[in-house]
């Protein structure tokens, strides 16, 4: 079972259909936008893991812009593009903007799951990175509080002993009054 | 993976304890092989032996620079754990400045900061922000922030002061991100006027300090728990040489001088513990 929230956004609903079809049969939740404007009012209003958006739709929110707007809203959502052969230049150009992949068309699917999941198991990678620095942060602050308050308590007890040699070596006044003194700074 | 004999973890453990200081329990053979494996590899090695010959014969020293790579732990954060940061802020920059500002208007204050295992640099980077911060008028002051660090990658790293967006998930507030990186993509960049204000370079902790001089702070935070005892001891020895009478050391908030170097004496800052020589 797949839990991964995956957003499609294509302008052909013949696309769209076939997609989120395929996607919901392997077991992914799917979210369908019809362009790039429905696209850019999702986003924000659901947890989304991954967006695949056609680059090339209608009006002035194309794939690229939809993978500025995702990337601004968390930088953990994943986008794969989906392109025509003539656009790769522009995919790579995505990629250096953060995109986690992108398909040519027509859609392999085999290819899709494989992404799919590379990016399933990126996620729950991160997830465990993450579970284990706060697990780790926890012991961490956890074990300084004791190791501070002992390395206080010591220096503490260091300079007492330092007074009390002090005091039993000095030779200005007799033993007994020594271990008055001694005992007064032991009992104090 | 390939697999490490007991003969060669000795062998191996002993190669990167002189090359690095680092002491790494033996016990716990899939360390080295996690670490070391790749590099046995990609050098032709079927053994950690040959590795061990190669890297000790060879006169580029690059297959070693890859070992300490490998072997040293890069895990470290912008603003690890609050408590040193708001202990700068708060405290010790304030005291410092108090004490170090100069009665002519005409002199500048100096303030050297030393982060002594540096890594890939977030630490002196979140201390170059705090200074920033705090100084408005930071040009009546001759700031000096030195990073060093064993690894030659993290080095690099530093002074390329560019993140992935893992290294940059944890720890740095969304306005500080905003206000002192360049985001292109999946990375971060830190902008050139905090760029500017600090210096990586190359330093083992177990060779002598030449040419360090004084410094009034110095991070020396998670690394002495790579080291034996004895080394510990000899470090923060080097350590109290090299800070100001009246400097302060921080260390990592799980660490202690108890037993270590008596120098230094724990002091205590609200939830952070600090340390100055002994008078």
């Amino acid at each position: 079972m797949n839990n991964m929230t995956i957003l499609v956004v294509d302008d052909d609903p013949v696309i769209r259909k076939m997609l989120e079809k395929r996607l919901e049969k392997a077991g992914y939740e799917v979210l369908i936008a019809e362009d790039g404007y429905q696209a850019r009012k999702m986003l924000p209003q659901q947890h989304i893991d991954v967006v695949l958006t056609d680059l090339m739709m209608p009006g002035s929110i194309g794939g690229l812009e939809v993978l500025d707007i995702a990337k601004n809203i968390s930088p953990n959502i994943e986008v794969i593009l989906i392109t025509a052969h003539s656009s790769i230049d522009t995919a790579v150009e995505a990629m250096k903007k953060g995109a986690a992949d992108y398909l040519e068309k027509p859609i392999n699917f085999d290819e899709l799951f494989l992404r799919l999941e590379k990016i399933a198991n990126m996620q729950s990678i991160m997830r465990n990175a993450l579970d284990l620095s706060q697990a780790m942060d926890t012991t961490e602050s956890v074990a300084s509080e004791t190791i501070q308050n002992l390395e206080i308590m010591n220096a503490g007890l260091q300079s007492r002993l330092n007074t009390l040699e002090a005091i039993l070596r000095d030779e200005q006044i007799s033993t007994y009054e020594r271990i008055d003194k001694a005992i007064d700074l032991l009992t104090a | 993976m390939l697999k490490i004999t007991p003969e060669e973890l000795k062998l191996v453990a002993q190669y990167i304890h002189d090359i690095s200081g680092i002491f790494l329990d033996q016990s716990k053979s899939y360390l080295f092989e996690t670490r070391l494996g790749t590099i046995a590899t990609e050098h032709g090695c079927n053994t950690y032996k040959e590795l061990y010959q190669k890297a000790k014969t060879d006169p580029s020293k690059s297959i070693e620079r890859k070992i300490i790579d490998a072997i040293s732990t890069n895990e470290t954060l912008f603003f690890r754990d609050k408590g040193p940061f708001e202990l700068l802020q708060h405290k010790l920059l304030p005291e410092l400045i108090d004490a170090r500002t100069p009665s002519s208007t005409a002199l500048k204050t100096n303030l050297k900061i030393w982060s002594a295992a540096s890594s890939t640099g977030q630490e002196l980077y979140s201390i170059a922000i705090i200074i920033k911060e705090l100084l408005p008028n930071i040009a009546n002051y001759s700031v000096k922030l030195l990073g060093t660090d064993i690894s030659d990658g993290a080095v690099a790293q530093a002074s390329r002061g560019k993140y992935n967006k893992f290294e940059m998930e944890r720890g740095l507030p969304s306005d500080k991100l905003q206000r002192y990186f360049t985001m292109f993509g999946d990375s971060w960049t830190i902008k050139d006027d905090i760029r500017a204000m600090v210096q990586f370079k190359k330093l083992n902790l177990m060779m002598p300090f030449v040419g360090l001089g004084k410094f009034d702070i110095i991070f020396c935070r998670n690394v002495a728990i790579y080291f034996t005892l004895p080394d510990r001891q000899k470090l923060f020895n080097k350590i109290a040489d090299s800070l100001a009478d009246d400097g302060f050391l921080i260390i990592g908030s799980t660490e202690s001088l108890t037993g270590i170097c008596p120098r230094f004496v724990p002091k205590r800052h609200l939830r952070s513990i600090f340390y100055q020589k002994t008078s």
